[in-house]
């Protein structure tokens, strides 16, 4: 992909979610096209902050405006009180362990993403984490608007605000800490397109049904690494479209934690290197490292050309050895 | 009994047989205004720092399909609902500011029966309940004759002094049959009458060409305890009730440096505004005096003020707010208000202030209501709007 035709997909796929404010035209637009949405927030322990996911989603986006069709809570067998507080504000609540039983029960997050698309029944599923702190239904409008909008667009990732230089005016746009260590080097090298999707592990997004039942699901944490890697290898970069929510409040991360999810998401990587004959027949590695920063709401790529240039060993210099070596 | 009282007693019977079955229709349609209080709450609102919260309120009082939803030239929001009739409005309002700074971290946690956070009873649940009341009422199958005007009024606490309720009132020119102030905090509360109220914060001043020999080498902080243990001699009398409170201090900043300035917040409340004009003078002569024995610089600046005011214990709106109290298995706690029942009564108006549920912490980040009260809160609310709407309470 051309600079400009990256630069054209930017424009063309990336949103911001005050685009799609106007809700009742967003539920026209849906039922005139006859779609239906579903939503799922996969949960393991999280009663802190489910009933208020819960309560703003359904309420706002069910009860005031009818644009979510189906609202179901996926849980990998919480022991606190996750399932009580969801169920007591009106959402389905299933045991991930109870869905397809015929194919045994793995515990993780991406284990209850993929049953849900045999549990749920909408056109489109939105996938929205349950440690949001400041749940928002922009959190829904802005990633399923894409998709009832545009038909080419099969899956929409959310980004969020990350603003770490304000002095300057300029914001970084970068991702969270494994994003920009692990995965933005490795797009870099391997997937350069895939550099232009800004927050490439959010674990907030929606999608048609049609993508979402052809690709495998990793269980852990390579969930969302693989659905861009497997989806950008069936369709290109142009099925994909992401929207800028703003800010997201959750909780952080130890650096321990990291390092096991960064471990899961080589794996997955990994995985689909050999399977995509990248590991065997290598490829030359690209030496453009990629980045994003935006000013006045327009998001450029960064390019930076990073060669990790070599010195042989010592005493393969001849001056060297003339030092140190007796004559 | 005349036939009209009887007709009275009648109508206010049908309406409180009616609170058990409205407290469980409410508590079944809870998430419409549990997700304002929310969302409403999540928005930091200091005192002259509402305008987002207020641009909140006023989307939901167009969602909810109110006439002439606006916001004023001094940030209030209002709206109104259009009644059957319409010869006049019960005005219903809410304040919109919090007492924590737009710096606090305003995230509400949900649990099952309760929610937790900074605000959420003082008073995103109290706007919350008044933003979503067209809503409520549709769903209760209530329609009033009068119209309904809704506020969330801006500039309520501290150094708002009511400024929002008080420029909305003397701005607003509709008839208003009456009003109710509504707060999340506490079910049970019945303010009829505003309490004459002084605020004031006296500032000392260490000036520059302070003489540390003539007058001893304290910094802010002893002139400061001198000076207030200087007030708290002045006589607080008993009769009429009259209260002082010292509500905030601050100097200082480290371990070895005195400073050189320093303030104290307090707040005088008396039921005779004779007695509050009194001690105002005593408060002032005393920063004068102290200024010139000392050398420092005492000032006393009035933040707000405020005259006694109220409706009797025995006028038909309390009387029927007891009534439905009662039957609403609320027990009334009468308390007199310091907040914006003062702005409507002084404007002329008869009203009441009334709290929707039970609260713990209060005015601290871990503040939190109960749910289950609530739902009896709300149904008080709507009771009195009817009583009020069928003239119950004149």
């Amino acid at each position: 992909m051309t600079t400009k035709n990256k630069e054209k997909w930017l424009a063309r796929n990336t949103f911001h979610h005050g685009e799609f404010w106007d809700i009742i035209k967003l539920v026209k637009e849906k039922e005139k096209k006859g779609m239906s949405i579903s939503l799922c927030i996969p949960t393991l322990n999280e009663e802190k902050t489910i009933g208020k996911e819960v309560l703003i989603l359904r309420s706002e986006l069910m009860e005031r405006y009818p644009l979510v069709d189906e609202f179901a809570v996926i849980d990998s067998g919480s022991s606190d009180k996750t399932l009580e507080v969801a169920k007591n504000y009106g959402a389905d609540v299933y045991l991930a362990s109870d869905i397809l039983p015929e194919v045994g029960d793995k515990r993780g997050k991406g284990e209850n993403l993929w049953k849900a698309i045999h549990q749920l029944k909408g056109d489109v599923i939105c996938y929205v984490d349950a440690d949001i702190s400041n749940i928002h239904p922009r959190f829904v409008y802005g990633l399923v608007a894409p998709l009832i909008k545009q038909e080419e667009v099969q899956y929409v990732k959310a980004f969020y605000d990350r603003p770490l230089n304000y002095s300057s005016g300029l914001r970084s746009s970068g991702g969270g800490r494994v994003t920009e260590i692990l995965i933005r080097p490795l797009f870099s090298l391997f997937y350069p397109e895939l550099t232009n999707v800004i927050q490439p592990l959010s674990g907030e997004y929606a999608a048609r049904r049609e993508v979402l039942e052809v690709i495998p699901f990793p269980i852990g944490y390579g969930v969302e690494t693989s659905h861009l890697l497997d989806l950008y290898e069936k369709f290109g970069l142009d099925a994909f479209a992401q929207t800028d929510l703003d800010r997201r409040v959750h909780r952080n991360q130890t650096t321990n934690a990291l390092g096991k999810m960064s471990f899961g998401i080589l794996q997955t990587f990994f995985n689909r290197l050999h399977a995509q004959g990248k590991i065997d027949q290598m490829p030359d590695m690209e030496t453009f490292y990629r980045r994003f920063e935006v000013e006045d709401g327009v998001y450029s790529q960064l390019i930076q050309e990073v060669i990790e240039e070599e010195r042989p060993p010592m005493i393969e210099i001849e001056g060297y050895r003339k030092r140190v070596l007796p004559t | 009994m005349t036939i009209e009282s009887k007709i009275r007693e009648d109508s206010l019977g049908k309406i409180l047989k009616k609170i058990p079955e409205q407290t469980e229709r409410l508590k079944s349609i809870r998430e419409t205004y549990l997700t304002d209080a929310v969302l409403l709450g999540e928005i930091p609102s200091p005192t002259f720092g509402e305008e987002e919260r207020i641009r909140l309120a006023l989307d939901r009082f167009r969602e909810n399909g109110l006439d002439d939803p606006e916001i004023d030239e001094f940030g209030n929001a209002s709206g109104i609902l259009p009644g059957a009739e319409g010869g006049s409005s019960i005005l219903v309002m809410a304040h919109a500011d919090s007492v924590f700074s737009a710096e606090t971290r305003h995230v509400l946690n949900v649990g099952s029966d309760s929610i937790t956070g900074p605000g959420i009873a003082d008073n995103a649940i109290g706007l919350a309940a008044v933003v979503g009341l067209p809503k409520l009422l549709d769903q209760l199958g209530v329609k009033l004759k009068d119209d309904l005007l809704l506020l969330a009024n801006v500039q309520s606490l501290g150094r708002g002094n009511l400024e929002g309720a008080r420029s909305f009132l003397e701005t607003k020119q509709r008839p208003i049959r009456a009003g109710i102030c509504v707060e999340g905090a506490t079910q049970g509360r019945l303010s009829y009458s505003g309490l004459g109220t002084l605020r004031g914060e006296i500032t000392l001043r260490i000036p520059s060409n302070y003489d540390w020999n003539s007058f001893g080498a304290s910094g802010a902080i002893s002139h400061l305890t001198r000076f207030i243990n200087q007030v708290m001699e002045i006589p607080v009398p008993k009769e009429p009730k009259t209260k002082m409170i010292f509500g905030g201090l601050r100097c200082g900043s480290t371990f070895n440096t005195s400073p050189r300035r320093g303030s104290l917040r307090f707040e005088i409340t008396s039921e005779d505004d004779a007695v509050l004009n009194d001690m105002e003078k005593q408060v002032s002569e005393l920063c004068e005096q102290f200024s010139l024995e000392t050398g420092t610089s005492v000032d006393l600046e009035v933040v707000a003020k405020r005259e006694n005011c109220g409706i009797p214990f025995s006028h038909p709106l309390v009387k029927t707010t007891r009534s439905i109290m009662n039957e609403a298995g609320i027990s009334p706690n009468v308390d007199p208000s310091t907040g914006d029942l003062n702005a409507l009564i002084l404007a002329g108006h008869p009203g009441v202030t009334v709290g929707l549920t039970t609260v713990e912490n209060l005015r601290e980040e871990n503040e939190t209501i109960q749910l289950p009260p609530l739902y009896a809160g709300l149904a008080q609310l709507v009771s009195l709007l009817q009583a009020i709407d069928l003239g119950l309470c004149e």
